[in-house]
């Protein structure tokens, strides 16, 4: 079933389900006449949404996949490593201390310097002599998340009602953002660290046999992974920062895609960058759609999804994947 | 020039030394085992000759460069490593997993070339994978996976390959694949070999040349009869081997096996003098070879004491750091009264433990045998008279037996009184 074509595929059925997605609304399946005033409103906010919705789900799925990859395990997820949840506690200090307006840079920023904290903390908290093992980075990543979770809900009671509104718009994890020098500047910094960790598609090929025999194959373990798990941050501070907490992602797609293209870095990044997107977008679809004129979340659909996943994958990690 | 040149390499984890001035040359097209017990350095040497864990002194040379010079990507070119065991999370397929040999012979981003296929078919052929090549890497079976990651080094296409006890985890018939396979390697290809193995005699079959490591040190280097001698096996593996040697043959290293003696025959009560752990390994093959043991007297705690409690020995105990009393002697005299042999570990003495020495003096004079150990015992007197190694002298100018290793206590003992 695994066949290199397979990308190509993905390629060409890509703008199907984008152009659909802009058919497709809470008002029903019809295309809006841009002639009218109306029309070209609709026609933006669906086109926002649509692209919101490529980025953030390409960037999150190759980030697990980055992860997954560093890490030796399938379950490695941004949401499940609590990296999502550092991120959303940063972004949420920016906009009630108010510097979400002072500049576009300062909600990503918030977002990733808190999301690299997270992961550091996760790291350091499940390390023990000199190795972090899979369920110490899971336990550590919970926990963390919930810590961080709270500190949100924290700060979501004290803050003002200017902020309040701020903060909980953004937290249901909504691809319906209302700037669109966010969604710019986070799409070009998914794209930009995608480029990177594409760039390093053999290495983490090597990683994955571990750091020594990487070593011995000619890569520096150590470089590729600060620089991967860098990158990996980025990319979810910038979907976090773009729409908020949606998790499970990172952990259904890259599965299916190394399914469908193979496991090799090369192929499997791209592959999963283009089914992240049009995976998350489908997934948008659906939430704007299925109760209309009511909308669901998009994160309680992708976690309705990705929770059974997670679970089964947890449950047959012996099938060759190591702690 | 040389493959792999070692001058006076010294490594270390952390802070403990692993490795002591080792030199070593390896000439290339030479077949070379790594030989030694666990801990002896075997493993950190490869490590040192990969870059993996750089020289806290001395050089390691490839080729004539030093290691620490040359580039990752250049340096998988020139030497590949098979690991002990090879497991990955990826769900490679066996020709994709031996693909990642060629991941530094190639740009960045490049799909393989001729050059890089040609490569894996190669590895493949050689390693007989050819029909498993779109076969799932994690669902081949334990010889299979070895051959899949001699396969992976293999398509590196180096001129030296380092191997990490290829043949730990594989049963007979995979073994001796393995090495015929690295044997064809080194005759057709030339290619340079080094190998740590525990399996002496398979090395010995195998290989022109082994070297063999005792604690971070190079004891031995040479021809398989210059290096697997019985005198050098056992001070470096501490245990009694045979070695057999018969001409036109590699020679064949084989543990002792001491078959217990016959109840009644020449089971004998055996009482023994240790402490801090000089007698725990006495105790244990003393008790395996059928004896009835006693010892004594020791401290509470002291390791020996704990040895013959796990063992169930009955031992003569005193109060844990304390000088040796009366009543733990006088327990430890009666245990010795009744003993045929008395043997004397390698124990320091001290002013705490100088009525060893008494019950040996005790037992000779009555008629026992007193075996007494004389590894360094110039330097184990520290009683503050000096009296120890005089004593221990006479003891064996009136006839005690001199012994150094196990084994000539056994000797000793079948030997009539």
């Amino acid at each position: 079933m695994r066949k290199p074509w397979m990308l190509w595929l993905l390629v060409a059925l890509a703008p199907l389900v984008l152009g659909g997605a802009l058919l497709l609304g809470s008002a029903g399946a019809l295309w809006p006449d841009p002639r009218t005033e109306l029309g070209r409103a609709l026609l933006q906010l669906r086109l926002h949404r649509v692209v919101c919705g490529f980025a953030v789900g390409a960037g999150l799925a190759v980030a697990g996949a980055v992860l997954q990859a560093l890490l030796r395990n399938p379950l490695a997820e941004p949401y499940v490593l609590g990296v999502s949840s550092g991120a959303g506690l940063g972004a949420a200090l920016v906009i009630t201390c108010g510097l979400a307006t002072t500049s576009v840079f300062a909600l990503p920023a918030g977002a990733f310097l808190f999301a690299l904290a997270t992961l550091a903390l996760v790291f350091a908290l499940a390390t023990q002599r000199g190795r972090a093992s899979i369920y110490g980075l899971l336990l550590s990543g919970v926990i963390l998340s919930a810590i961080a979770s709270s500190l949100l809900m924290l700060l979501l009671s004290l803050a003002s009602t200017e902020g309040l509104h701020g903060i909980t718009w953004w937290l249901l994890g909504n691809l319906q953002g209302d700037s669109t020098a966010t969604l710019v500047l986070g799409s070009v910094l998914i794209a930009a660290a995608g480029i990177v960790v594409w760039w390093l598609a053999r290495d983490l090929d090597a990683l994955a046999l571990g750091p020594e025999l990487a070593h011995h194959l000619g890569i520096a373990p150590a470089l590729v992974t600060a620089l991967g798990l860098g990158c990996a941050t980025l990319m979810t501070a910038a979907a976090v920062a773009m729409s908020g907490l949606i998790g499970f992602v990172g952990l259904i797609v890259p599965h299916a895609l190394r399914a469908l293209v193979g496991p090799g870095h090369r192929r499997l990044l791209p592959a999963t960058a283009l089914a992240g997107g049009c995976f998350l977008v489908l997934c948008d679809t659906f939430a704007r759609t299925a109760f209309a004129p009511l909308e669901v979340p998009v994160g309680v659909v992708t976690a309705l999804l990705g929770g059974p996943v997670f679970l089964w994958l947890l449950r047959r990690r012996a099938a060759g994947w190591v702690e | 020039m040389s493959a792999i040149e070692l001058q006076n390499v010294s490594a270390a984890y952390r802070e403990s030394d692993v490795l002591h001035a080792v030199s070593l040359t390896v000439a290339a097209g030479e077949w070379l085992a790594l030989l030694g017990p666990n801990g002896a350095g075997k493993s950190t040497l490869l490590r040192v000759i990969t870059g993996l864990l750089p020289a806290r002194a001395g050089v390691a040379l490839l080729n004539g460069r030093d290691i620490r010079a040359i580039r990752g990507t250049e340096r998988a070119r020139l030497v590949a490593v098979v690991p002990q065991e090879l497991s990955t999370p990826l769900p490679f397929t066996v020709a994709e997993l031996v693909g990642l040999g060629r991941v530094s012979a190639r740009a960045r981003l490049a799909r393989p070339g001729a050059e890089d296929r040609r490569a894996i078919e190669r590895a493949l052929a050689y390693t007989d994978l050819l029909d498993l090549r779109d076969r799932p890497f994690g669902e081949l079976s334990g010889g299979e996976k070895q051959r899949a990651a001699l396969a992976l080094a293999l398509a590196q296409e180096t001129r030296i390959l380092l191997l990490d006890e290829p043949t730990a985890h594989l049963d007979l018939n995979h073994q001796w694949e393995i090495l015929r396979l690295l044997d064809r390697l080194n005759r057709e290809c030339r290619l340079t070999i080094v190998m740590t193995s525990h399996d002496l005699n398979l090395a010995a079959e195998f290989c022109a040349r082994l070297a063999l490591f005792d604690r971070g040190r190079l004891a031995a280097l040479g021809k398989p009869a210059e290096v697997l001698r019985e005198d050098l096996l056992r001070e470096v593996y501490r245990c009694d081997v045979r070695v057999r040697q018969e001409s036109g043959r590699a020679p064949e290293v084989r543990p002792e096996r001491r078959p217990p003696p016959a109840a009644g025959t020449s089971a004998k009560k055996i009482h023994v003098l240790a402490g801090g752990g000089s007698g725990a390994e006495l105790l244990r093959l003393l008790l395996l070879t059928g004896h009835q043991v006693s010892c004594g007297p020791l401290n509470m705690g002291d390791s020996d004491a704990q040895a013959a409690a796990a063992l169930e020995i009955r031992a003569a105990l005193e109060k844990p750091f304390s000088p040796l009393g009366k009543a733990a002697l006088a327990t430890a005299r009666q245990f010795a009264g009744e003993a045929q042999v008395l043997v004397l570990a390698e124990v320091p003495f001290g002013p705490g433990n100088v009525a060893l020495l008494t019950l040996a003096e005790e037992a000779l004079a009555r008629g026992a045998r007193v075996l007494i150990n004389t590894r360094h015992l110039d330097q184990r007197d520290f009683t503050p008279q000096r009296e120890a190694l005089p004593r221990l002298r006479a003891l064996l100018d009136r006839g005690a037996v001199a012994w150094q290793h196990a084994d000539e206590i056994f000797q000793a003992l079948e030997k009539p009184a």
